[in-house]
């Protein structure tokens, strides 16, 4: 690899939208370079300025951005002044990209086949044999088979169409690929494959890569060089593994430290949201503590924002961002994270922790006899009509459910995985209700939440998407009123006394109340559902990955919300996820879906150690590759 | 829904200002007319504009301004009530269909086709016909015959929203089908039911503009805009005045109210 000959060059890059007079600068003086042959990595949450960054790059930028100052040098000539003819050159022979959604990146009425030799023909003059030849062995190289040329995007799966992505933006030989959050769509077994193959093209034919990503893992397990941004600048770069193992930036730190970190070296979850809990896969059966938070002292978090724990040398995610005290309480703390962290340190904390958990792991075996089974499933199958003309009598169904039986017991966490179309939604639908076509056996139990006087009403739903889930006409204080004025016999000075209380229980304030969602961040509008969801006092709540669609540090904000408020109102919640590093961190046990049928449900800290199914294993596997 | 806040939406101010300056011209004539509309004065008959009439005389020597004023009065007041009686059974339909579906909504929406295979102002005349001329039965027609564009209209927004989590998370509350219908659902379909509602406004104006030209709406002396239009088809070439302001006045509206809409469909 040849490096140190600069490939792009970015210098005091300054974009900006111009609103009303105003500018909005979306990109502050970013000044970066890729070399030849080496994969640099943008990090940073949403509105970072990562994706204007290398839209500017390409040409791309919406009309109503405009680039105020700097320069954009690729092998020395500046694209910034370049006329478009000898741009709409540049780009697929020289610069390529790969989008994050190849659904839409691909035309759905022509044969991937077509639009990958496309590229060619963009670029250079041939037979048209050698086109197809050519095509046909970019397809082989990243691990398609020829009949994909004649198939169309909608019967690829994702990960495929990821890959006839990659062989389109390969095939014309650029020496710099874009690669805007290329697997954020994706699976956890298909993520890993997808980076491995950009990884290969790299090391095969010396292509720079810029691999844009949110999430710190994929950076870290593919990037040489990596870049973190926030509000439109750089905050931080460098090695990617120096640059992770070592932040200097606060920002950087708090990005490490709340992205979810599953494996060390050794193969062990490192830590759990408590900062307390992890798993050591070293340790003889039932040793593993699958608990993260049944012993409630466990989590540090205090309403009015102060650390108890202050004395404990250790970085807790949950009292980390409890509140104002974020950064005074800093100072001086030992960042117990990242796989980069030396082991003895680690073991020696272990010897310490291991009597605290031999004690807790007793009082949990009481507790197990004492915590009656709120949700008891047995045999649930469940269906879905399947579309087409609607004949009386006449219906034919698909099952996406097939055999479950499964119990969750009153204030455990129990956490559902599975690849996307596994079914885990389709299950949670039929939990609560939402889905008609059921066959078996679902009991709700009554019992009654702790300390309050209201009986139990029927289980709750966090949705994934926090714009969907409220109700985009009506202001905060009304969506949080109606299930009272639906469920309870309260009135109107109550409701609105518990809607108060409420916000406050989820850190929001009551000027919040008067706001439509919209006015809201996403972080914001997170809690707010999830208020409205707790409001009536639910003895169980599904969490339908209420947190895949916000950024790493909001992620670890809400799941200790939850953790809190969870141990206030004695909750039981069945967590719905794909992210694995999340859900073992979250959940006490953990139910693993593979196509409609349970493949697995066991202890998490079991679970991860010693899956017994083929496709936990490869799920665990997968998740290991990203941070390997 | 806010209104234009950037120079694109010139249109959607200028819609504003016509129709403000329309609306202000009408809603004076329910109180005031500077003389009295029905009032017939042999001496002044077709005499062009002057500054006693401003818009001249009819062939009646009837104020046109005053008649105007008060004619498009009564246009308006039978366009709000058709689009009202439309607009409130379409949403009806229209939600009942989109959010139930099955048999149901293919038995209705099938129906729907069938009324609008006709044209609609077909439609109105043998309404009309059968139960008489009048205002009255003008409404119904004319009302009942734009139930299916609202009913569309409706429909397929609630197809949509009904998907949404809001939706599902409302039905986890224990929501009732109405409530959600109409409570929670219908307010998020006024981003596509208020410009057709002003869209509707117009054709509604049109419409009873054409049936009183016909004779079957409005009935003397009583003024409408189309019954004015329908009176001055024989003077034209005297007195083209008496056809000019009515026209002009229809014209001004039908545009203000397209504009306004177009400007309100255009919000994100």
């Amino acid at each position: 690899m040849k490096s140190n000959e600069i490939l792009l060059n970015i210098e005091n890059l300054t974009i900006g939208f111009a609103r009303r007079r105003k500018i909005n600068t979306v990109v502050d003086h970013v000044t970066l370079e890729v070399n030849k042959g080496e994969i640099l990595g943008i990090a940073g949450e949403s509105g970072s300025g990562k994706t204007m960054t290398v839209l500017a790059v390409m040409g791309l930028l919406p009309v109503s951005a405009k680039i105020l100052s700097g320069g954009i040098h690729f092998l020395g000539k500046n694209l910034l002044t370049m006329e478009e003819k000898e741009l709409r050159r540049l780009r697929g022979a020289e610069i390529s990209m790969v989008f994050q959604d190849s659904m839409t990146s691909f035309n759905p009425l022509l044969t991937i086949g077509a639009q990958v030799e496309e590229m060619l023909r963009l670029h250079s003059s041939l037979a048209k044999e050698e086109y197809r030849i050519l095509t046909l062995k970019a397809l082989e190289e990243v691990g398609l088979a020829p009949e994909v040329y004649h198939m169309y995007p909608h019967q690829l799966s994702g990960g495929m169409r990821q890959r006839a992505m990659i062989a389109m933006a390969m095939i014309a030989g650029p020496k710099l690929v874009i690669a805007d959050e290329p697997t954020t769509a994706l699976d956890v077994t298909t993520q890993g494959k997808i980076l491995e193959l950009l990884k290969e093209m790299n090391v095969k034919h010396g292509t720079g890569i810029i691999l844009i990503s949110h999430d710190l893992r994929v950076i870290q397990s593919v990037c040489d060089r990596a870049v973190i941004m926030k509000d439109g600048r750089i905050v931080e770069s460098g090695a990617a593994k120096v640059l992770f193992a070592h932040p200097e930036n606060e920002y950087t730190r708090q990005l490490v430290e709340s992205a979810p970190v599953l494996f060390s070296e050794t193969g062990a979850l490192l830590k759990g949201l408590d900062g307390e809990t992890f798993f050591d896969c070293n340790k003889d059966e039932g040793e593993i503590n699958g608990n993260v938070v049944q012993d409630g002292t466990e989590l540090d978090m205090d309403p009015n924002g102060t650390n108890i724990n202050k004395d404990r040398n250790e970085t807790a995610v949950c009292s980390e961002w409890n509140g104002s005290n974020l950064k005074e309480d800093r100072t001086g703390t030992d960042l117990n994270t990242g796989p980069g962290k030396d082991h003895g340190e680690d073991q020696a904390k272990n010897q310490t922790r291991d009597q605290t958990r031999v004690q807790n792991k007793g009082k949990n075996k009481n507790q197990d006899k004492d915590q009656e089974e709120i949700l008891i499933i047995k045999n649930l199958n469940v269906f879905y009509p399947e579309k087409g003309i609607v004949l009386p009598g006449k219906r034919s169904r698909k099952q996406v459910i097939r055999n479950v039986t499964i119990s969750v017991r009153q204030g455990e966490t129990l956490g559902i995985i599975g690849e996307s179309g596994s079914g885990k939604s389709t299950l949670a639908k039929a939990i609560v209700g939402l889905d008609t076509e059921v066959e078996g056996v679902i009991k709700i139990n009554g019992i009654a939440a702790a300390g309050s006087e209201m009986s139990v009403s029927r289980p709750q739903m966090v949705f994934q998407d926090p714009y969907g889930s409220l109700n985009p006409m009506k202001k905060i204080a009304w969506i949080l009123e109606e299930p009272l004025k639906l469920q309870t016999n309260l009135g109107k000075k109550e409701r609105m006394q518990r809607v108060n209380e409420m916000i406050r229980q989820v850190g929001l304030s009551p000027e919040h109340l008067e706001r439509y969602p919209h006015q809201l961040s996403g972080g914001q509008r997170q809690r707010a559902a999830i208020a409205a969801a707790l409001i009536v006092n639910p003895g169980l709540v599904i969490l339908d990955e209420p947190v895949s669609s916000l950024d790493v540090t909001i992620q670890a904000q809400i799941l200790c919300l939850l953790k809190e408020l969870q141990k206030k109102y004695n909750l039981t919640y069945i967590f719905i996820s794909h992210d694995l590093s999340v859900t073992f961190r979250f959940c006490d046990r953990i139910c693993v879906i593979y196509r409609g049928e349970i493949a697995e449900v066991k202890e998490a800290g079991e679970l991860l150690c010693r899956p017994q199914h083929e496709y936990t294993k490869e799920l665990i596997r997968s998740a290991m590759l990203l941070t390997a | 829904m806010q209104p234009g806040k950037n120079k694109h939406d010139f249109n959607y101010i200028l819609g504003l200002s016509i129709t403000s300056l329309v609306l202000l011209v009408v809603l004076t004539g329910f109180f005031y007319t500077p003389y009295d509309p029905n009032k017939m004065d042999a001496a002044l008959r077709n005499s062009p504009p002057s500054l006693l009439h401003l818009f001249g005389t009819d062939n009646f020597g009837r104020d046109i301004l005053s008649r105007v004023m008060k004619g498009a009065g009564t246009t308006y007041i039978i366009a709000v009530s058709i689009v009202f009686v439309g607009a409130s059974l379409g949403t009806i339909v229209g939600a009942l269909t989109g959010y139930f579906g099955g048999w149901f909504d293919e038995a209705i929406m099938r129906l729907n086709d069938v009324l609008t295979s006709f044209p609609s102002i077909l439609l109105a005349l043998v309404f009309v016909s059968v139960f008489g001329p009048g205002s009255y039965n003008i409404i119904l027609a004319l009302g009942i015959i734009f139930v299916p564009s609202y009913a569309r209209v409706v429909r397929s927004e609630f197809i949509v929203l009904k998907e949404r989590d809001f939706v599902k998370n409302a039905k986890l509350m224990g929501a009732g089908n109405f409530r959600i219908m109409f409570v929670h659902i219908l307010p998020n379909t006024g981003r596509v039911l208020i410009p057709s509602l002003l869209i509707g406004f117009n054709n509604a104006v049109l419409a009873e503009a054409g049936l009183s030209f016909l004779g079957l709406g409005v009935q003397p002396p009583q003024a409408s805009l189309g019954r004015m239009l329908s009176e001055a088809q024989g003077y034209l070439l005297d007195s083209p005045w008496y056809a000019i302001a009515p026209g002009v006045m229809i014209i001004l509206t039908v545009l203000g109210f397209s504009l306004i809409s177009g400007g309100l469909a255009n919000e994100k």
